[in-house]
């Protein structure tokens, strides 16, 4: 499955992600992959407000804190790895634990330890074209399917 | 009356005895500064260890220094949030198995309102009285709130970040152009050489709720820049510098930091700091408020805090001495003096929570 979007503001950006919600059952690993400011806490806040965890204004980087939860019991975990370097750090985190619970699992700056997630996994790749165009790529990688 | 205070919310290990509720008797921060300077932040992990063996010798040495025992204590309170999960629960739980086992009470504190408590101490140390209703700013590396306190202890939340916290666009900033961890001392130092109108960055405009912030767009205009520009040579001059001098003094970046990179910093930080004092501003007047309180890490900001006394506000401006501006524990205990007059303690199920909010 692959799928491209186009959209041309914030606004849309979280509309796309509130529908991209739709194909996310819970026990979902999705990246969020792209440069800074590429968008990627923008279509969190989508998917976020798409699995009825919360409101697009709640949702906030998490690149202090690492890991923050929406809904309550959590029905999103929003992880961001930008501030690891080390797939040793990695480990410690107790990331597997959250893919364990009914949740879909958000993360940012994933891409660099490609081997750590589960091979069925959602990818969302985020490219700037302009100042508010994003071409926004959204795939499943299933074991042993086309990459 | 004497508390035990114990804050481990995220890289600081830290223990104070404050005597009541305005005298600090010691106050003891073991950073772990080293351990994450390398690293470019903070790793949960390595917080917790570090913690895990600063925790009884930083205690120890808050009472000595305080010339105290367990036995002066009238409470313990430590911080149940927010904060990084495993690095609370060391200082909460160390505080439970202290109450358990000298039968003290225990008084669970909100990282946030222990900021805002730093400034009314030393205000009260001071014989200043601040007025209420009061507006603060809490603003750090994880936080960038404002909150109406409508008499002590009664919080409304009126604006916050809605993306990136106003510390956390410095550090990512000065990630990207080479610079130390964290990023809001060496921006602010190295902000005084530029020229703040040089680069003129958008202005965030909110839909919504306009008392929120936005730091995204200003840190992708910053990384917009930098990409127009080639500075891998400087950025490669400074990472150099790093490897070879964690700790480099002002004249050594000067020395890898050119005029335009200059220009770029001192108009970054004139953007935050407006950024911040303008809806600061704006809440004060909506709420009608008769002081402003500004809290938090980058209320070590020499460039805020000149911005806030020449802004001719309406109102008297507190800010922390830079000891209590970053995490610190006297802040911990003293948020819990009123909390123990009304007799608000934690039972020992108390958790440690992430996401703690104030109001």
């Amino acid at each position: 499955m692959r799928e491209t979007y186009r959209t041309h503001s914030e606004e849309e950006t979280v509309a796309l992600g509130e529908k991209l919600a739709g194909c996310l059952a819970p026990g979902a690993v999705v990246l969020l992959i792209g440069t800074l400011g590429a968008g990627k806490t923008t279509i969190a806040k989508g998917i976020v407000k798409g699995l009825g965890a919360a409101a697009p204004d709640e949702v906030s980087s998490p690149t202090f804190t690492l890991i923050h939860e929406y809904g309550d019991p959590p029905a999103v975990y929003h992880v961001d790895l930008y501030r690891i370097d080390e797939p040793a750090q990695l480990d410690s985190l107790g990331l597997e634990e959250l893919f364990d619970r009914r949740a879909v699992v958000l993360v940012e700056w994933g891409d660099r330890f490609p081997e750590f997630w589960p091979a069925d996994r959602f990818e969302i790749l985020l490219r700037r074209r302009d100042d508010t165009e994003r071409e926004i790529e959204f795939r499943r990688s299933v074991p042993g399917g086309s990459p | 009356m004497r508390i035990l205070g114990i804050e481990t919310s995220c890289d600081e290990t830290a223990a104070a005895v404050v005597e009541d509720g305005v005298r600090i008797l010691s106050s003891v921060v073991a950073s772990q500064l080293d351990t994450h300077g390398k690293y470019g932040g903070v790793v949960p992990e390595l917080a917790s260890r570090e913690h895990l063996r600063a925790i009884v010798p930083v205690v120890r040495e808050a009472l000595q220094r305080a010339g105290s025992t367990y036995g002066d204590l009238a409470a313990v309170a430590a911080t149940e949030g927010p904060g990084l999960v495993g690095s609370l629960l060391v200082g909460l739980t160390f505080a439970k198995g202290l109450c358990f086992a000298r039968g003290l009470p225990l008084i669970a504190v909100n990282h946030l309102e222990g900021h805002i408590h730093a400034v009314m101490l030393e205000a009260r140390q001071r014989g200043e009285e601040i007025r209420f209703p009061a507006l603060a700013l809490v603003v750090s590396g994880g936080h960038t709130h404002l909150y109406e306190i409508k008499e002590p202890g009664s919080y409304r939340l009126l604006g916050r970040t809605r993306d990136d916290a106003a510390g956390e666009a410095y550090d990512k900033v000065a990630k990207l152009l080479g610079f130390s961890y964290p990023g809001g001392p060496v921006i602010d130092q190295l902000a005084r050489y530029g020229n703040p109108e040089a680069v003129r960055f958008t202005r965030a405009r909110m839909k919504g709720n306009p008392l929120d912030f936005s730091f995204s767009g200003l840190k992708t205009a910053v990384l917009r820049w930098f990409e127009k520009r080639d500075m891998e040579a400087e950025v490669r001059a400074r990472r150099e510098l790093l490897r070879h001098n964690p700790r480099p003094s002002i004249e050594d970046w000067l020395a890898v930091t050119p005029r335009e990179t200059l220009d770029l910093l001192a108009s970054f930080q004139a953007t935050v700091i407006d950024e911040l004092l303008r809806r600061a501003a704006a809440s004060a007047g909506q709420i009608g408020a008769r002081s402003m309180i500004i809290s938090g890490g980058v209320a070590c900001n020499a460039g805020l805090r000149e911005a806030a006394r020449s802004a001719h506000l309406s109102v008297p401006v507190y800010f922390p001495t830079p000891g209590l501006s970053t995490d610190n524990a006297a802040m911990i205990a003293a948020a819990a003096f009123p909390k123990y007059r009304r007799g608000e303690f934690a039972g020992f199920d108390v958790k440690a929570r992430a996401n703690l909010a104030l109001a």
